[in-house]
């Protein structure tokens, strides 16, 4: 239906061909492995059927829960401004800027993407993206085995199982050693000896449990022993959050989804990546620069391109070549919409309705168990198992948390939770929980 | 000038370089308006809190939109003209599946939501699966991974770990044409393989008898798309599977060029085990700028435990994630670009079996016709009738006049088309790769041929300087060493350049 061939078409190009017919295009190709009778699907739908279609599978998912869960997805207002300019067909519909004169509206986008991660982050130079936030980490680490030639990754506990599960399939086991350290008490260990065979430490800013820390030490004491110090950070908390830049960390990676782009089911969503400049030649994935063309107006161009898969093949710093151009460009514009201030809101707002909702629970007699080092997402002990939790909370309109044990609970706030919802969530789950 | 087709007018706006948003900001400016605190406020004391504000652009929504919407019209695109880049598939992508994309059921639902509530979103992954192993001959797949190239590495990385299991870690080569996309081997040498390439014969088809020799017991598996970045058909795909099956090794289907048989033949019937499909070429999801895309893998049955998990299984009444008992493991932090996969699904379902029936036919009938009227200005690297793209080579305009493929891609930008894919496949020297995709019209494609002869005549003239092209852009060339060698990639970069020199 896309095809838009009139048969005085198909006649114009059936003649210039000389053939008569579609079949005669694969003549060349052995008869055994032609489709016979076609392929085993159901008519075409008008665009009318199709969405009567859709609508009614989209209406089996369970609609508008109020989002408590997180774990690295994070339910931000974003504004329909947003929205709409990432939509425009022009960044939509285009592909990978290589030709970059009729490419300046991506690049200068993504140029500024970069900038803005750098800005947000304290960082010198940011990538054009990566897929997500649990790849990137994997990323990261090889770019710190490829600095440092050593074996070891020093990995805290702390990260989203699912990431864990990432860093596992891509870093190979067999020649890299993951060591992975408990937290203690929800925490990194501040007493934590690094060794002169570490390739990097690994740590999330805040930890998957919620818990932050001011990490400044433990990346001194990393960087004695010359390792290079990854840090994953929560996006959405950078309006509040120590810069990873300010604690001296070399590499800074994050899920980008809470900035520019929906839920989404988890994907798509962006990876972000920034660093130093000394490590520039050992990035993955596309970077953009700025110049100026032959008559010295400011240009922006696809830069440092021979550490990439086109051109270096299997010395590549990474296979990366589609990467998350356009949720980088919502990151981007999301970004600019916030302002100082309104990211601030953003992370001031989800502490404090965290702090708001700890104090009810806890006066409800729950037990939250990293209450004071906690910031926007907590745990807390359930009767019940989690699952079952998670089942009632939902049949009464909520998305409770992510499970983290069979009786612990993961709960996140952001801006958008009101007071009246966290409230009507703590009456459900009082009732809910007490079975 | 040229018949007026619909790429023959240039899109792009130009006039004076747009501004950074930074140096749009003004201070106390805002876009963004939050509701006042509806608790009750306390202290934060927190050792990883800080005290300034983030230093972010301050706009106003207005000057926010027509910065980016300026922006927007300096970028060339598929809504606005004919992109026949080779190998990339810039097809026409469904305004409709915009729409589905955005049903908030869909678009607003937390990865972690737990299955009994997003019985719909897997039902679609579901139903894509099926839709997916018919057009490829396959039987099971995983949407874990983002990308193509992930995809890849996807397979590799099934490879291994099946050879692992079947006691043969001995079998560490992967064999990759000379003509491969760079992502083949890059995936290779991430999955821990060793790259062995394989020649590329007269014909422009893997050359058998190299092939022989290279393989042994050593042999893992063999990458391959097919047709090949030439445009052309592996005629000889059956000797070529039977080769590496019967050293035990495994196939691979780069899914880059699927678009040239789909409804013509499947790879899983030509011997392949494993097969990527990228989504947002086939099966027309917009590029994005260079992403998003998603890279799905399908294996056949005796694969199925290996595959990225969890994947979606259908019970008697309803759906559930299932991670497959030898699996690689994730590759993607929830399930993939689950949207993205989506949309090509609409896309299958508006095209039906009438639509994918005859769509490959269709995407080779447009390059077949678009190679023999460019064939009259440029002569063609191969004399084999093309799948759905097709390679020209300058290289005599180069020894004449030194005109190079580059030269004659930036001449094009200048005539509202994009430019081919040029230098790929690295085996053909002064490449320039054309795909027109089954969605242009014979008008456009006469516009393309057309704009090339006159591109021939203009840069052979004499007194023309190449490195003018092109004139009508909002940039010319641009000086690509200067942020190679100055690192220039951070708005303050450049600036400081400068000053200092």
């Amino acid at each position: 239906m896309f095809v838009p061939h009139s048969n005085i078409d198909l006649n114009t190009i059936f003649d210039e061909l000389k053939i008569s017919s579609l079949e005669e295009l694969f003549s060349h190709i052995p008869k055994e492995l032609l489709i016979d009778g076609g392929l085993d699907f159901d008519e075409s739908l008008s665009e009318l059927e199709a969405t009567e279609l859709f609508e009614t599978i989209a209406s089996k998912n369970a609609s508008k829960l109020v989002c408590f869960a997180g774990g690295g997805h994070y339910d931000i207002y974003l504004p329909p401004t947003v929205k709409s300019l990432t939509m425009r067909p022009e960044f939509m519909t285009s592909y990978t800027p290589y030709q970059a004169e009729i490419s300046q509206g991506i690049l200068q986008v993504l140029f500024e993407f970069q900038s803005l991660v750098c800005d947000i982050t304290e960082m010198e130079l940011a990538n054009a993206s990566l897929y997500d936030g649990a790849t990137s980490i994997a990323e990261a680490i090889s770019v710190a085995i490829n600095k440092t030639k050593r074996d070891n990754i020093i990995i805290s506990q702390g990260f989203n199982p699912n990431s864990k599960e990432v860093i596992n399939t891509l870093i190979d086991g067999d020649k890299f050693n993951i060591k992975y350290i408990e937290l203690d008490n929800y925490l990194f260990p501040e007493d934590y000896e690094f060794n002169e065979d570490d390739a990097a430490f690994v740590v999330s800013f805040p930890h998957y449990e919620g818990s932050a820390q001011d990490l400044t030490e433990l990346v001194n004491k990393a960087h004695a022993k010359g390792l290079i110090a990854i840090c994953y950070v929560d996006p959405s908390m950078l309006g509040v959050l120590k810069t990873p830049g300010s604690m001296g960390f070399d590499i800074v990676v994050a899920e980008g989804q809470s900035i520019g782009t929906p839920l989404s089911f988890g994907g798509p969503t962006v990876g972000w990546f920034a660093t130093k400049k000394d490590l520039a030649r050992l990035v993955p994935g596309r970077i953009i620069g700025e110049t100026i063309d032959s008559n010295h107006k400011k240009t922006y161009v696809m830069t440092l391109r021979a550490r990439e898969q086109d051109i270096r093949r299997e010395k590549a710093s990474s296979n990366i070549c589609t990467n998350q151009t356009l949720n980088a460009i919502g990151s981007a514009i999301h970004l600019s919409w916030m302002g100082p201030e309104g990211i601030y809101q953003v992370g001031y707002q989800a502490i404090q309705k965290a702090a708001y909702m700890k104090s009810e629970l806890k006066n409800s007699g729950l037990k939250i168990k990293n209450e004071s080092t906690s910031l926007r997402e907590f745990l807390i002990e359930t009767k019940i198992p989690t699952s079952e939790v998670l089942t009632k909370m939902g049949q009464k309109g909520f998305l409770a948390g992510i499970s983290y044990s069979d009786n612990e609970l993961l709960i996140a706030l952001t801006e958008k939770r009101t007071k009246k919802e966290i409230d009507n969530y703590i009456d459900c789950f009082k009732e809910v929980n007490n079975g | 000038m040229v018949s007026g087709g619909n790429a023959s007018s240039l899109p792009l706006v130009g006039g004076s370089a747009e501004p950074t948003i930074r140096e749009l900001s003004r201070p106390g400016r805002k876009a963004s308006k939050y509701p006042n605190l509806d608790v009750p406020e306390v202290d934060l004391n927190h050792p990883a809190l800080k005290n300034e504000k983030a230093p972010l652009p301050e706009v106003s929504e207005h000057d926010l939109v027509m910065h980016y919407s300026r922006l927007a019209h300096r970028n060339f695109a598929v809504d606005l003209g004919f992109y026949p880049l080779g190998s990339c598939t810039m097809k026409y992508n469904p305004r409709f599946a915009d729409y589905v994309a955005s049903i908030p059921n869909f678009s607003n639902t937390h990865p972690a939501t737990p299955s009994e509530f997003t019985q719909g979103s897997l039902e679609i992954l579901h139903i894509l699966e099926d839709y997916l192993t018919e057009i490829t001959g396959m039987d099971h797949a995983s949407f874990q991974p983002p990308a193509g190239a992930s995809g890849e590495l996807t397979g590799l990385l099934i490879i291994k770990r099946y050879l692992q299991n079947q006691k043969l870690d001995h079998k560490k080569d992967i064999i990759v044409p000379d003509s491969a996309h760079g992502t083949n081997p890059a995936s290779a040498k991430m999955a821990g393989f060793n790259v062995v390439e394989v020649a590329t014969d007269q014909r422009g088809m893997v050359n058998i008898e190299d092939l022989k020799s290279l393989v042994n017991e050593n042999t893992a598996g063999l990458m391959l798309t097919n047709p090949n970045t030439g445009g052309l058909f592996e005629e000889e795909i059956l000797t070529i599977s039977n080769i590496i099956h019967e050293a035990g090794g495994l196939l691979y289907y780069d899914g880059a060029n699927l678009n040239a048989i789909v409804g013509v033949c499947r790879p899983g019937d030509m011997g392949f085990d494993i097969v990527h499909s990228n989504l947002h070429k086939t099966f027309a999801t917009p590029h994005g700028g260079g992403g998003p895309g998603s890279g799905p893998v399908a294996v056949k049955d005796y694969l199925r435990e290996y595959l990225p998990g969890p994947i979606v299984v259908k019970n008697s009444d309803n759906y559930s994630w299932y991670t497959p008992e030898f699996s690689i493991g994730r590759m993607h932090g929830y399930h993939g670009n689950f949207l993205v996969a989506l949309r090509a699904l609409v896309y299958m379902k508006l095209l039906g079996k009438e639509g994918l029936d005859t769509l490959g036919s269709y995407a080779v009938l447009n390059a077949r016709y678009l190679s023999s009227k460019v064939s009259k200005h440029l002569p063609l690297a191969y004399d084999e009738p093309c799948m759905h793209e097709f390679v020209a080579t300058v290289k005599e305009l180069k020894k004449s006049h030194k005109i190079k493929a580059y030269d004659v891609g930036k001449a094009l930008l200048d005539k509202g088309f994009h430019s081919p894919t040029i230098y790929f496949p690295l085996i053909v020297e002064e490449a320039l790769m054309f795909e027109p995709t089954e969605t242009q019209t014979v008008e456009t494609l006469d516009d393309l041929a057309e704009s090339i002869k006159l591109i021939v005549e203009e840069l052979s003239a004499p007194g023309v300087n190449l490195t003018d092209y092109p004139k009508n852009l909002p940039v010319g060339r641009p000086n690509e060493l200067i942020p190679a060698k100055h690192l220039t990639v951070h708005w303050g970069d450049f600036e400081l350049l400068e000053l200092t020199e």
